[in-house]
């Protein structure tokens, strides 16, 4: 059976990563074939499932979802590219500034789905080629997402999982490492697109004429909506003190701008991306199956074999070795089996590096591929749609210097402030 | 009063081989919202107005959900609605759903209900198109017959 649970989950990866079908269907038709043939009971199946990073994802959608129709997010993209003044260089770091700041405090997914189809238009009235900017995005919003405990697919999966870390323990470890690392890959960016971006002042001043806050004077529910995600941003900052886990402020927070500013429940719940939750399902049954089969504290045995104890190799060899692990296979089911491999290997202790060296290699290596994190799909699939498709090998010119560089930093990082 | 064969079709579609500019024209010619696409006389696919103005606007203005801060024109339309023409209507047609002539026209009308197209092609019982049937044009005969029954 522990060879069951291993073909099925590694048949799922290269499933995913080659594409065959839609992730959902795969994770759910792997998390369906390991409990049918008996990898693991139907009520081990249901413990596997983190349901604190559901709570928390499904939480975040409907707040983010009911705040996006406020025009608030147009609003800021807008106002960076009239801030810019038709400069590139100044362009590229306000985008990718903004980028970062929303993908941190929303997650990366989202804000690439907000940011790039407007620099899709920005770039149409700048007359210049999109593609740069979209990566900077790309590049921006794995980054930033790095910096909380809900940037991130990877660091929800870690925050959730373990309890000791809260939200503002992720910001104090985090945040500092990733805004660093933000600033030297998007002036590595800039350098390499500036000649490429070159906007012209009679473009720059069409930009200028938008009337940026038009949409949010259309909106219903402005105030109301900000003042609710403002809030449960706040009450991420609290949550340790308040006892409350993080997918309870999102769940509460999500309850409160059903109450003020959604009128129809149905539609505001139409914000929920079910996709990508029953994703999540399928792959933590799937990873639920290989810690049942022992499989996951084998992998954990001949991991610390490999490290002989030293607490400095291990973090670095998770750092390097998620990052390779995510550019490969994604992120996100990459993370889902290494937690319980890094749970494992502390055995009964607690060494809050290894879990800093897991998030940064699983967020910073979303960068390297296409495939490497859903932000990027999602933004080659906005591309894609509106006509000026990005390939495998273009995304990856950019995505792996720009990951071995945060890498590089993160390593420095690591040693001198974590080991 | 069960079926459609009293109710006017526009016999009108374009054939799979058209561009997107042959499919534009017969759609703005014929006055409806919608037009089938045809093969060898089976319907294969509907020409709609939404496809024909996602054809012209830039691809990303289906991703925007925001647009009231844009007032001047694109600079890319133009050349964007040139490029499309060209194209072949196969790309930019949606799945067709039809309307049997012989179908009862309550199961018409719930196609109507239920569909946003405000025209569907009608098929015969081979299955071959016979012509377009407005959503306006049912409406109207659906009430004329009611008012004949009653009066």
């Amino acid at each position: 059976m522990a060879v069951v649970s291993v073909a099925v989950f590694l048949s799922a990866l290269v499933a995913i990563a080659l594409d065959w079908g839609h992730r959902t269907k795969i994770a759910l038709l792997g998390a369906a074939a390991v409990v049918l043939v008996g990898v693991l009971e139907e009520e081990q199946a249901i413990e596997a499932v983190d349901w604190s990073t559901l709570g928390l994802l499904v939480g975040m959608m409907i707040i983010v979802g009911l705040t996006e129709r406020t025009g608030v997010f147009t609003y800021l993209a807008l106002r960076v590219a009239q801030i810019s003044r038709g400069r590139t260089v100044r362009l590229i770091f306000l985008l990718s500034g903004v980028t970062g700041l929303l993908s941190a405090f929303l997650d990366n997914l989202t804000a690439i789905l907000l940011v790039v189809p407007i620099t899709l238009l920005l770039a149409d009235l700048l007359r210049i080629s999109p593609i740069p900017l979209v990566l900077v995005e790309v590049m921006a919003s794995n980054i930033g997402g790095t910096a909380t405990l809900i940037g991130d697919p990877p660091n929800i999966m870690i925050g959730t999982a373990r309890p000791e870390l809260s939200f503002l323990d992720f910001i104090v470890n985090l945040a500092p490492v990733a805004i660093f690392t933000l600033i030297v890959v998007t002036a590595g960016l800039a350098l390499a697109f500036r000649r490429q971006l070159q906007i012209s002042p009679d473009r720059a001043g069409e930009v200028d004429k938008l009337d940026a806050a038009a949409d949010m004077r259309e909106a219903p529910y402005v105030k109301r909506s900000l003042a609710v995600l403002l809030g449960t941003i706040v009450g991420f900052f609290l949550h340790a003190p308040l006892h409350l886990e993080p997918a309870v402020v999102a769940l509460a927070g999500a309850t409160v701008m059903l109450l003020v500013a959604a009128d129809n429940v149905e539609e505001a719940l139409e914000r929920v991306e079910w996709a990508t939750i029953f994703f999540f399902i399928g792959l933590f049954v799937m990873v639920g199956g290989l810690e049942v089969q022992g499989v996951i504290d084998q992998v954990a045995e001949g991991f610390a074999e490999v490290t002989g104890g030293s607490r400095t190799l291990e973090a670095l060899v998770i750092l390097w070795g998620s990052a390779t692990g995510s550019a490969v296979v994604d992120n996100i089911p990459f993370t889902a089996a290494m937690i319980p491999v890094v749970d494992s290997l502390q055995g009964d202790g607690f060494d809050d590096a290894a879990w800093w060296a897991l998030a940064l290699g699983a967020c910073f290596g979303g960068n390297a591929t296409i495939i490497a994190a859903a932000a990027n799909v999602a933004a080659s699939g906005v591309l894609e749609r509106s006509g000026q498709p990005i390939s495998f090998v273009r995304f990856l010119l950019v995505g792996l210097p720009v990951t071995a560089v945060s890498l590089v930093i993160a390593t420095v990082y690591l040693l001198i402030f974590q080991l | 009063m069960s079926t459609l064969h009293d109710i006017t079709l526009v016999e009108v579609s374009v054939d799979v081989s058209a561009t997107f500019a042959d499919a534009a024209r017969a759609l703005s010619e014929s006055r409806l919202s919608a037009l089938a696409v045809v093969d060898d006389g089976k319907v294969v696919g509907l020409f709609t107005d939404e496809e024909l103005l996602l054809g012209i606007v830039p691809g990303y203005l289906r991703e925007l959900k925001h647009t009231a801060f844009l007032e001047a024109e694109l600079p890319s339309l133009r050349e964007h609605a040139v490029e499309v023409q060209g194209e072949p209507v196969r790309k930019h047609m949606r799945k067709p759903v039809t309307i049997e002539l012989e179908g009862s026209s309550m199961h018409a009308a719930e196609r109507f209900v239920h569909r946003e197209e405000g025209a569907l092609p009608v098929v015969d019982a081979d299955d071959r198109y016979v012509g377009m049937l407005s959503r306006t044009e049912f409406a109207h005969a659906l009430l004329k017959r009611l008012a004949a029954a009653a009066g």
